[in-house]
């Protein structure tokens, strides 16, 4: 028996899930590591320890669930948070810990570039927006900010890069983590010269350009030994996570757009052709050759709601969350649509699209006397799919967008699917079978069609089944957007009162 | 609670070799150095029952209300912040333990009945917490109370009983430093903060009670957090920050093989060299040499 083996790097943990020939789960594991703030506005994560999480969970689930089952493995293909940047020396030994996506020291950096006409250009070609998170303004900022590292750097990496070269011995980057990183030119798929000048570098310190199916790589003998896997075990080298997610959610062709619902969140279309946003707000980053992935991100999607509930959940045992949070969304479900007139802006860390305000903060709006806690609870969860809405409505400015396919951890609560059924007035779908995540699944498809089991990925695509999911209440809908209309303007109008409350709050 | 005062010499003492002083005090009027700042290698407790407190506790200023306790470790400074007792009432003890090091060693002596893993525990916590004032626990007051109630009517078995209310006292403060310190609502949060203390601390010999205690779980309760947040059990999770970082010193190229195994926690460098190759299919020189590559 053959099976398919994904490997994927999250923003806070490796998960190695394992699929046979057909698709179906064979069994999946994790392993997480932490996320360092040296200073509030740095995140950054240890290479090594990645490796070694990595390591260890792919070792031992082989040993535990593939191994003794008799599977061969065929592939392993791999996939990827976006945005990161390690430098590494001469000698390939990391300088420092990578930095990741949510890292926001190179705000000023951004929000410079943004407003120039070089920033209009770098943005049409690369498709990333002009954003702290950009691996454009990162390296940007170590070059005004950490000289020395700077100048000791042979190459800047991503953190997927770094993983699959202590495996392989290459130094590789697929086109969609590369089109994250704002130097990829998205029509050509060559390093865009523009911001290579921009940022201080040439093309020599960045990793091979290669397509998403690139497997001609092996591992190294040590790992075949240590993981019990031959030569001929093809190593993919994969997409980006956000890219993945939307191949595995089964979207693919006219009118239809992923919702993927973790800690941050984003909506998603695939299409031929690059969304051109005039205000910048959206991103198109590379799925395949020819394939595009567009759609806008959001800071505060289960994070903001994790935060309600760790302050004001009643924890009956310690650290209990999952029941609190149940016990919560029982009680939100007991409140009214529109949660009697309170709205919640949830922008705890700042916004991205559609805003792209990272002074941005969160308000509860039209409090009056009558207010219990369960209309905090349910305007919580309201806010933060209103602020979906509005990246779906920036997103349908350009794309007809029919129905929804959701993912992530909180799109397993059949109240927030209804609540974003009626807001977006279009029917959610969930996938069939609850199995494993979107991620992974978008990691069989592509290992799958690189195999020569699928034409191209939009067949493979066509294998997610769907369930009948959440279909929208036009009454519903109707109070809702009377309350969005609020929700929006306050999103803007409120710009002066963000800047001073953020900047108060820096100096704290 | 009435006037109590006994030190070492009274004959109250005679069965508390390790009691160096207990008392309870109400304070009418001010008297100039009546609590001076005096560094002392006891163990000292002092409760607030009445009043307001202004104390310095190793160089740091603190005021204390009732129901606050101090805790006051081997070798830290105390005393009042203008070297005197302010109006009020407080109890105190000063404890002679057998041993406690700055390495997280403490040993209470035969007296006690806390097993050694549970002082170390112990001992562990308050050392990391750094925080010397444990706010709000009445039930120390009750406590001390209840020693003293023993030390007057000395009835039968009162000895054991009074050792057994500073195990209680030991236990007491240790449980409620940890719920002090963390939330018990956040363990992302928490485990970080776990994270953190055992990165600073990598070459210690963490057992699963220690690192349970600091987080305030019991050990079956930790075992299953950590394990359903990482994927990994403690131990294992352990392991992973020793040989990530063994790898950095590994890729250094400067530090000795031996050297880098004590340094990240392993007791030996043949205990490093049998885990690092289990897991990565190299020994420690072996990576070394392949996994640095030669400047172009």
């Amino acid at each position: 028996m053959e099976c398919i083996i994904t490997i994927e790097i999250g923003t806070g943990a490796i998960r190695v899930t394992a699929f046979d020939m057909n698709g179906n789960l064979i069994g999946s594991s994790k392993g997480s590591y932490p996320t360092f703030h040296a200073r509030p506005s740095f995140s950054e994560q240890d290479p090594e320890q990645i490796f070694i999480t990595m390591l260890y969970k792919l070792k031992n689930f082989l040993n535990e669930e593939i191994h003794p089952k008799k599977y061969n493995v065929v592939c392993i293909c791999f996939s990827s948070a976006m945005h990161s940047v390690l430098p590494i020396d001469k000698s390939g030994v990391p300088l420092g810990n990578a930095i990741v996506w949510s890292d926001n020291r190179a705000k000023k950096e951004a929000d410079e570039l943004k407003n120039s006409k070089l920033g209009k250009e770098l943005y049409n070609a690369t498709g990333t927006p002009i954003h702290a998170m950009s691996p454009l303004n990162k390296i940007t900022w170590l070059r005004e900010n950490d000289k020395d590292r700077f100048a000791a750097t042979r190459k800047f990496l991503s953190i997927k890069t770094y993983i699959i070269q202590q495996l392989t011995g290459e130094y590789v980057v697929d086109h969609s983590v590369a089109s994250a990183t704002g130097m990829l030119n998205i029509y050509t798929l060559q390093w865009e010269d523009n911001a290579l000048r921009h940022a201080g570098i040439n093309k020599e310190e960045l990793a091979d350009i290669v397509p998403v199916s690139y497997s001609q790589q092996k591992l190294k003998k040590e790992y075949q030994t240590s993981l019990g896997l031959n030569d001929k075990v093809k190593i993919i080298v994969g997409s980006s996570d956000g890219c993945m997610a939307t191949l595995g959610a089964g979207v693919w062709g006219d009118g239809k757009a992923t919702v993927t619902i973790e800690e941050s969140g984003a909506i998603r279309v695939i299409g031929k052709e690059v969304v051109q946003d005039e205000k910048q707000r959206l991103f198109n980053y590379v799925l395949s050759e020819g394939n595009y992935v567009s759609g806008g991100p959001t800071n505060n999607a289960g994070s903001a709601f994790e935060w309600y509930v760790t302050q004001f959940g009643d924890f009956k045992e310690a650290f209990d969350v999952e029941d609190c949070m149940e016990n919560l969304i029982n009680d939100a479900s007991k409140v009214s649509v529109g949660s009697d007139g309170l709205i919640f802006l949830p922008y705890l860390q700042g916004e991205r699209a559609p805003i792209w305000n990272a002074n941005a903060r969160g308000a509860y709006f039209g409090l009056n006397i009558k207010h219990q806690q369960r209309h905090f609870i349910r305007a919580t969860i309201e806010g933060i799919i209103y602020a979906f809405y509005s990246i779906g409505k920036t997103l349908e400015d350009h794309r007809t967008i029919k129905s929804l396919s959701a993912n992530g951890t909180f799109a397993s609560y059949p109240f927030w699917l209804q609540i974003m059924a009626d807001i977006f007035n279009k029917p959610v779908y969930i996938k069939q079978n609850s199995g494993p995540d979107s991620v992974a699944c978008g990691g069989y498809l592509l290992s799958a069609t690189e195999l020569g089991m699928y034409k191209n990925l939009e067949e493979a695509a066509q294998k997610t089944k769907l369930t009948d999911g959440f279909h929208p209440k036009q009454q519903h809908h109707s109070i809702y957007q009377k309350h969005f209309a609020i929700f929006e303007s306050l999103s803007t109008k409120l710009f002066d009162e963000f800047e001073a409350i953020a900047e108060l709050q820096r100096n704290n | 609670m009435n006037q109590y005062f006994i030190k070492k010499e009274c004959k109250e003492l005679d069965a508390f070799p390790h009691i160096i002083e207990f008392a309870s005090k109400k304070i009418g009027t001010i008297q100039f150095d009546s609590l001076k700042k005096v560094r002392s290698d006891y163990f000292r407790f002092y409760y607030v029952i009445d009043g307001r407190f202004d104390w310095i506790i190793d160089d740091q200023h603190h005021i204390l209300y009732p129901g606050d306790l101090a805790v006051i470790l081997p070798g830290q400074s105390f005393g009042g912040e203008k070297d005197l007792l302010d109006i009020g009432a407080i109890s105190w003890l000063h404890l002679e333990l057998q041993q406690m090091e700055r390495s997280g060693k403490m040993t209470m002596g035969k007296w006690s009945s806390l097993a050694d893993h549970e002082c170390k525990g112990i001992s562990k916590i308050l050392l990391l917490n750094n925080c010397t004032i444990v706010s709000q626990v009445k039930q120390a007051g009750v406590l001390l109370q209840n020693m003293q109630t023993e030390f007057i009517n000395q009835e039968i078995g009162y000895t054991a009983r009074v050792n057994h209310f500073i195990d209680d006292l030991f236990i007491l403060v240790a449980r409620q430093l940890t719920r002090q310190n963390n939330s018990r609502r956040d363990f992302p949060q928490t485990f970080l903060k776990l994270e953190q203390s055992l990165r600073e601390n990598l070459s210690h010999q963490w057992t699963l009670e220690e690192m349970a205690a600091l987080v305030g779980l019991g050990t079956t309760a930790f075992s299953e957090k950590v394990k359903n947040y990482t994927g990994f059990s403690p131990l294992n999770y352990l392991i992973n920050i020793r040989i990530s970082e063994a790898i950095k010193f590994l890729k250094r190229g400067d530090v000795h093989v031996t050297n880098i195994a004590l340094e990240v926690g392993f007791y030996s460098s043949q205990h490093f060299a049998t885990t690092f190759k289990k897991l990565t299919g190299y020994t420690p020189s072996d990576f070394r040499k392949k996994n640095i590559l030669e400047p172009e």
